[in-house]
């Protein structure tokens, strides 16, 4: 539960800031600060980790379950508290950094004085994966792969997205996968982008675009396909193998040292060679992939105007997807993993336009 | 994020419904001499926004402008692509882009002339978000929630959250006695893709053999008398339920005090 190598380098980034405590937060939506030391998906509504300079590890958390929980399996300083605002208090020392301060509410924050941010410097950390987080992240491509495969076995013309959503959740549940960022879209060139799951049945033509991103013990991973009900018509065959390329430029050209915002570019360049620049404006999409970890959208962002520089280790997924007057919205990309030459696709489902007889 | 069926059924929740909340906020507003109320929503403290506009940002934040004259505003973290989607599950017409809540909100302000605005909870607005307001050139009035989000006395959030009630009853009828002897993450994927398919929007379920409390699926089998919680969110509207199999007592050990109107349904007091 207690992620010892995060624990090392939250000490070290402490030491070098001048900071005596590093406070992780999280709450319902983003657990990510708190799981990146505290591995354990709390459902009470707030938790945070404490952590002194000398490694001394405090906990607190807003139900009384999720501390029972935590007590079973780690050896800390663990209390909990309905009032979290008000036991809050007591971690209320000078000199404090906080990662996820900017999600806390405004009357947690005002408890301290003079706190810091400590967000942006966390997130560098955690942007760089740990051996065990890789391992975790392959297990978890390799569920999205069985996620993705299920979602072809069961997708039918008559069917209704919430009930395709329904079955693959089943599924990845099942399998043990503990949360699922799932988006879905489905129709033709009327489609601009995807959405939570709807009650629109699927009909004979349609491509179904879902972005499949399961998380085993706190690491997500992620898929994007399209599948077209029905034999591909032309623009749709046309349309992904335009998707296929600029995914492929950017798997081709990722590696230590190189920018992000040139991953974006390579994909991007392939859109505007086709003609279709200016569907990879935000008009259009959002962006052109992203970090992956204990949250499913985590930074760097895969855009031209990002920058960052690439390092072994990360983990992300590029994925074009956008809009295309051809066959509307369409989606396609991995999760890979940065390596010392290059990077590996953690995803090894078919890089095709999947389609079923309907 | 929110990946089970999101939808306004205007049978169910008539917009006339929402019409009456927002007069009774408006009544308030009035009272205290507040033009318009903020109201801050995001994935998991959406219930006041929803209370008043039915929307919830799946992944996102949003901002509810109700004023006390004219039409309400929505100003939403989502891409204009998704706008088709957002006026299928609210009444809401005026649907704004705003990566920046503060921007927007200043320059319907300065539009309508307003000094100063009522925020819902003001204190526990997200921190950034607080701090972006309180830059901004309008004046923010804390609004207490109490004061004019009532879901207990609802006759539809009580309808709803019975509705939702009912999923979960019917669903621990039939299946609570075939989780004996299963791994606790298949019978949570069973219970998932049944809920899913009656139409729950979102589900939290934890499980114990009672040698602990109740915790997230975590690949132990499950045992004669185990214990199963369910929060279960039918369109907006949350409820909870736990259950000891083979069993009608209420297992003491499982006994928390939690608020089911508070912004999530696992907040204890």
């Amino acid at each position: 539960m207690l992620n010892t190598s995060r624990r090392d380098q939250y000490l070290n980034l402490m030491a070098s800031r001048g900071w005596d405590h590093l406070l992780l937060y999280g709450h319902a939506w983003r657990k990510d600060f708190f799981r990146s030391l505290v591995n354990f998906s709390f459902f009470g509504p707030h938790a945070v980790a404490a952590l002194s300079k000398s490694g001394e590890l405090s906990i607190l958390a807003s139900h009384p379950w999720d501390a029972e929980n935590i007590k079973a399996t780690l050896d800390a300083d663990i209390t909990c508290n309905g009032d979290f605002n008000s036991a809050l208090k007591r971690f209320a020392r000078a000199n404090t950094a906080i990662a996820g301060m900017e999600l806390m509410e405004a009357r947690f924050v005002e408890h301290f004085p003079s706190a810091v941010s400590a967000t942006l410097a966390v997130e560098e950390l955690r942007r760089f994966k740990t051996p065990e987080e890789i391992d975790t992240a392959r297990r978890a491509a390799h569920l999205a792969d069985l996620g993705y495969q299920h979602f072809v076995d069961t997708a039918e013309v008559g069917m209704a997205e919430y009930e395709l959503a329904a079955e693959v959740e089943g599924f990845l549940k099942t399998r043990g996968v503990e949360h699922n960022f799932m988006l879905i879209g489905s129709g033709g060139t009327e489609v601009y982008g995807m959405k939570p799951p709807t009650d629109r049945r699927f009909q004979r033509g349609d491509s179904i675009t879902t972005e499949l991103s399961p998380q085993v013990d706190g690491c997500y991973a992620q898929i994007c396909r399209t599948l077209i009900l029905g034999e591909p018509s032309e623009n749709q065959s046309r349309s992904f193998a335009i998707f296929r390329e600029a995914q492929q430029a950017a798997e081709d050209f990722l590696k230590p040292g190189v920018n992000i915002m040139d991953v974006a570019r390579v994909q991007n360049d392939v859109f505007r060679r086709e003609g279709f620049g200016e569907y990879t404006t935000s008009k259009y999409t959002r962006v052109r992939g992203h970090n992956l970890g204990l949250h499913p959208d985590e930074n760097p962002y895969v855009l031209e105007d990002v920058d960052c520089v690439v390092d072994k280790d990360m983990v992300l997924i590029a994925h074009p997807n956008t809009y295309l007057p051809l066959a509307g919205y369409m989606v396609f990309g991995d999760t890979l993993v940065v390596t010392e030459t290059g990077c590996e696709r953690l995803n090894k489902s078919d890089k095709k336009l999947f389609w079923k007889e309907a | 994020m929110k990946r089970g069926l999101i939808t306004w059924d205007k049978t169910e929740l008539p917009p006339e419904v929402f019409q009456r909340r927002m007069e009774i906020a408006r009544k308030v507003l009035g009272e205290r001499q507040l033009p318009a109320l903020v109201v801050y929503s995001d994935l998991w403290r959406s219930n006041q926004a929803r209370y008043f506009a039915n929307y919830m940002p799946y992944f996102n934040r949003a901002l509810l402008i109700l004023p006390v004259e004219g039409k309400p505003t929505l100003l939403c973290g989502l891409s204009p692509r998704t706008y088709r989607w957002i006026q299928s599950v609210t009444p809401i017409d005026d649907v704004r882009p705003a990566g920046n809540f503060a921007k927007p909100l200043g320059e319907i302000a300065a539009e309508r002339g307003w000094t100063k605005v009522g925020v819902l909870d003001a204190e526990q607005l997200p921190y950034d978000l607080s701090e972006a307001l309180q830059a901004g050139t309008v004046g923010l009035v804390n609004v207490e929630s109490e004061a004019v989000f009532h879901p207990a006395k609802d006759e539809y959030e009580i309808a709803m959250r019975g509705k939702a009630a009912e999923l979960v009853r019917a669903a621990l009828a039939e299946e609570l006695p075939f989780g004996v002897g299963k791994l606790d993450h298949e019978f949570v994927g069973r219970l998932e893709r049944r809920l899913r398919m009656a139409g729950a929007e979102d589900l939290v379920i934890l499980l114990t053999n009672g040698d602990g409390p109740p915790a997230p699926a975590r690949a132990r089998r499950l045992e004669a008398g185990y214990s199963i919680s369910i929060a279960l969110e039918y369109r907006g509207h949350w409820t909870r339920l736990t259950k000891t199999a083979g069993s009608d007592k209420l297992d003491s050990r499982l006994q928390v005090e939690e608020r089911m109107d508070g912004s999530y349904p696992y907040e204890a007091l």
